[in-house]
């Protein structure tokens, strides 16, 4: 067969999410792709420019939306530092235990999709059932269980409610079993071996030139992770390891979201226990008027107001799920971002794709590009 | 009253129709109707409407025992709305897709869209026509049933590829390749392992196979060939592990990608056909056929059509099997597939058929007992 | 790592061109220079200060002019470091990043598309999240998003 172009998208079972990866083929042996994006691409940043600051939070959760409460994370700690306003503790921990939950339904979502990428079905059902787990807890005491609409500048909307903990203990317990159950699927099956070893090879080097971050870069070895070398909110109070492997394959990357999901419950018992033992305020005081209410006045006059607030520019970086998400939010003085920029990790590691995808073959692109969990509402913002 | 078999109760309704409608017609007429070539040449209409019938029927219900096999594997309960615990759910997706119009790519080719499938359905039907499913139950003793029937379940590939070809699609062109390659490299340790099969049997027909193992199931003996049977089956069903030709997550739906309404059904039907067949002759050739073992009291075979019913229980727990593979593996890939078929299977293959050759030798193996002496 | 370190290293280097290092809430500094000194700077930031790892490049339109700001962050340090330089609205453009950082190739694409500042020598200079063809920069101030826009999108033949 003579060499052609296939589009694999932007409706393809591969894709799990809208975009195009372009492929030139010679029979099944890949030897040149070109990801084309913006098939979802929504202006998030411009249309921040023209919201208060906690309406932001809306379009937040819908950047990725497997990993919304993350997200809204990011962006409060950007905003917080460039409007000058520090959260109450009880807030950071209830923001920790909501970004760690969230990592965890973002890996279960992301082990669905990519066994059913390698032909595993079952494995897709079990993973869809233990999920609805996570979402139901983030739908006591958010009320969504995809939009949440949750944290706000200064703080979180509310607080836990008091059934929180002991439910939580549950689902934890319940999901340390199953996390056994999914590696025997996976890792106990020789074809799964001979399907994902030596898969998709992206070596630390060729990672930090192309600003992989994540589970991809911690998968090559870099021990890396930004709860660790740069904590916020209180990630330096509670203790965990960092998920390594060595091999810069797509085996490495299960490896290392196998644990970092373990490591997620063994930090969301202790935000749990502390939650628990410490009651107190989850916003902060001596908030702008604006900004306390939970939701800010909107109206044609309300675009017009301009105050004088303190300036400043804000920067965060968040361990997304994905990888290292950071904010860049301008205050220029007015109740709305001046600028707010977002750095999605997929969208580093999408752009290197021609590294990790050259040379193998048709048939290992779903698992490859599986291991690296596109979520493009992210990318393409 | 002798054993009723199919082809008598063919003709014993063909000739009760012939002549209800004879009494009511003029002398003329039922001179003509009740006339044996006409009675012969009804019930033969009646014999296939009857193996048309029972195939499509079993072939339904296949995929209802798939979706619900495969429910449970999945902590799901799997169709339950239509119908008793979804039995009917099958009925209502085929009438579904009956009704819906199937939309042909403007660049496609109409002779070979239309031409494939239809031929791929008809060619995997015809198979029904040999098998036997219980002792008498069959068209007659046709010396060459078993090469009959892989004769045709070997045209596959090439309707699939017509198909896969005039649908001027890339996906379908490299599902259909794919497809082609596969089902070509395993047809060589299918046939290996029957070769074991037919040398201990010393036959060809399906019936005389089956009599053979009136002392011990093939299975047992012929261990190696019964695997590269099931693998080989495996593939050209183009089931889990082998669906590489309509991998869903590289080739959207691989060789049937632009086919929609009822000639998709057709090709959804024709791999659940295929399953069946495959299911069949696993049965037939290694476990039995309709035959029970001795030592099983005379009371579980002795009421009638007690045979099609062991046949039936049988063929539905090996294709029990295959769901079950289904659920638990993960896709190979085609170089993968292509290596293990003719590196793995064929050496099993030839190593079986040189146990087989022992076996006739040997006559009699300790612990399974001896063939029978004809 | 502290401003004055950075001062250090990359004063002698860009001379001039380094307008000045600034202190920054939970970064290493801003480093201000100009844009003639970008590939310099960049070589001096990633070889001589360890920032391997770009992870950001963006754009702010601040009407009369237009910024460009890098974010980089190094593993020896544990720190990010924020690099940014002022270029006039009318003419628009920076030396490339992409060929010391191979990260920085998409994130110029998004910068030249939606804040309409060109990078010199950049290898692959197409749109990324709009349209081929799509004529306007939506995040520069004066594309305001309540007023109808004419779009017409060239539609792509492979």
């Amino acid at each position: 067969m003579s060499e052609m172009w296939i589009n694999m998208g932007p409706q393809h079972p591969m894709t799990h999410g809208l975009w195009n990866l372009r492929v030139r083929i010679d029979g099944e042996v890949v030897l040149d792709v070109d990801p084309e994006m913006g098939y979802l691409h929504r202006g998030i940043e411009k249309i921040s420019e023209d919201r208060h600051y906690n309406e932001v939070v809306t379009l937040m959760d819908r950047t990725c939306y497997v990993a919304g409460l993350a997200w809204e994370h990011l962006y409060i700690l950007a905003s917080e530092q460039a409007l000058h306003i520090t959260p109450p503790e009880r807030a950071q921990y209830i923001r920790m235990t909501c970004e760690e939950f969230q990592r965890i339904g973002s890996h279960i979502m992301w082990y669905a999709a990519f066994v059913n990428d390698i032909g595993l079905m079952t494995p897709f059902l079990y993973g869809m059932r233990d999920r609805d787990l996570v979402l139901d807890l983030f739908q006591s005491f958010t009320g969504a269980r995809m939009t949440y609409e949750y944290m706000r500048v200064g703080g979180v909307r509310n607080d836990l409610p008091p059934t929180f903990t002991d439910q939580a203990r549950k689902v934890l317990d319940w999901l340390t079993d199953r996390f056994r159950e999914y590696d025997q699927l996976c890792l106990g099956s020789s074809i799964f071996h001979k399907r994902c070893d030596h898969l998709g090879v992206l070596k630390a080097n060729d990672c930090i030139a192309h600003g992989v971050t994540g589970p991809m870069l911690r998968s090559a070895g870099v021990k890396r992770d930004l709860r660790k070398d740069r904590p916020y909110a209180r990630y330096d109070a509670v203790d965990f390891d960092v998920a390594v492997a060595d091999g810069a394959d797509v085996t490495a990357r299960y490896l290392v979201r196998m644990e970092e999901m373990r490591q997620s419950i063994r930090i969301l018992r202790q935000t749990v226990d502390w939650l628990e033992h410490h009651p107190g305020p989850v916003m902060a005081e001596h908030l702008p008027r604006w900004l306390g209410a939970p939701y800010a006045p909107v109206g044609r006059e309300g675009y017009l107001l301009k105050r004088n607030y303190a300036k400043g520019v804000g920067f965060s970086a968040v361990e997304e799920p994905h990888g290292e998400a950071q904010a860049y939010v301008v205050n220029e003085g007015t109740e709305h971002p001046y600028r707010v920029k977002f750095r999605s990790p997929i969208f580093a590691n999408l752009s290197a794709a021609r590294q990790y995808l050259v040379g193998y073959r048709v048939a290992d692109i779903p698992p490859i590009m599986g291991s690296v969990d596109p979520c493009i509402g992210e990318v393409d913002r | 009253m002798s054993q009723a078999t199919l082809y008598s109760v063919s003709y014993d309704l063909s000739n009760t129709i012939a002549s209800a409608l004879g009494s009511v017609l003029p002398s003329g007429a039922r001179d003509l109707i009740t006339s044996s070539g006409v009675v012969t040449g009804f019930a033969v209409v009646i014999f296939a409407v009857i193996i048309l019938a029972a195939t499509m029927l079993n072939t339904i219900l296949l995929i209802w025992w798939e979706r619900k096999l495969l429910g449970r594997f999945m902590d799901r309960r799997g169709a339950m709305h239509v119908g008793f615990a979804g039995l009917l759910q099958n009925f209502a997706d085929g009438f579904k897709l009956f009704r819906k119009d199937t939309v042909k790519p403007r660049e496609a080719d109409p002779l070979g869209f239309y031409f494939g499938p239809t031929a791929y359905m008809i060619t995997s039907l015809a198979i029904f026509g040999i098998l036997p499913i219980s002792s008498g139950w069959d068209t007659g003793a046709l010396p060459l049933t078993l090469l009959l029937a892989l004769a045709i379940f070997a045209f596959a590939p090439l309707f699939i590829f017509v198909s896969a070809w005039s649908s001027n699609n890339k996906y379908s062109l490299m599902g259909g390749m794919r497809s082609a390659a596969q089902m070509i490299a395993y047809e060589v340790p299918l046939l290996l392992a029957v070769v074991s099969v037919v040398i201990v049997a010393g036959s060809f027909d399906l019936n005389t196979i089956v009599y053979e193992q009136q002392n011990y199931w093939f299975w047992g003996p012929l261990i190696l060939a019964l695997i590269v049977f099931v693998a080989a089956m495996l593939a050209e069903m183009e089931r889990i592990p082998f669906d590489l030709p309509e991998a869903e997550a590289e080739l959207v739906e691989g060789w049937n990608t632009e086919y929609g309404g009822m000639f998709f059904a057709f090709f959804m039907f024709t791999d659940y056909l295929r399953a069946l067949v495959g299911s069949v002759l696993v049965v037939l050739l290694f476990f039995g056929g309709w035959t029970l073992p001795s030592w099983v009291p005379s009371v579980a075979t002795s009421w009638p059509l007690a045979g099609i019913f062991w046949f039936m229980v049988k063929t539905y727990i090996v294709f029990g099997v295959f769901v079950w593979i289904r659920a638990s593996l993960p896709r190979v890939r085609t170089d993968q597939l292509l290596r293990v078929g003719w590196n793995r299977m064929i050496p099993l293959g030839l190593v079986s058929v040189f146990v087989a050759a022992l076996l006739v030798v040997a006559k009699c193996v300790w612990p399974f007992g001896c063939l029978p002496t004809p | 790592m502290q401003p004055d370190d950075l001062t250090r290293v990359l004063a002698p280097k860009l001379g001039e061109n380094l307008l000045g290092v600034e202190a920054f809430e939970g970064m290493a500094g801003r480093v201000r220079f100009r844009r003639e000194a970008a590939l310099d700077l960049f070589r001096a930031v990633r070889d001589d200060l360890s920032f391997a790892h770009l992870s950001m490049v963006g754009g702010i339109d601040w009407v009369d002019h237009r910024e460009v700001f890098y974010v980089a962050w190094s593993d020896s340090a544990r720190q990010y470091v924020l690099l940014s330089t002022d270029v006039p609205a009318t003419d628009a453009h920076v030396e490339t990043a992409s060929a010391v950082w191979p990260s920085a190739n998409w994130h110029e694409r998004e910068t030249w598309e939606l804040v309409d500042i060109t990078f010199d020598h950049h290898p692959d200079l197409r749109h990324l999240l709009t349209p081929d063809g799509y004529a306007f920069h939506p995040l520069l101030r004066s594309f305001k998003i309540h007023e109808p826009e004419e779009l017409e999108v060239k539609t792509r033949h492979v």
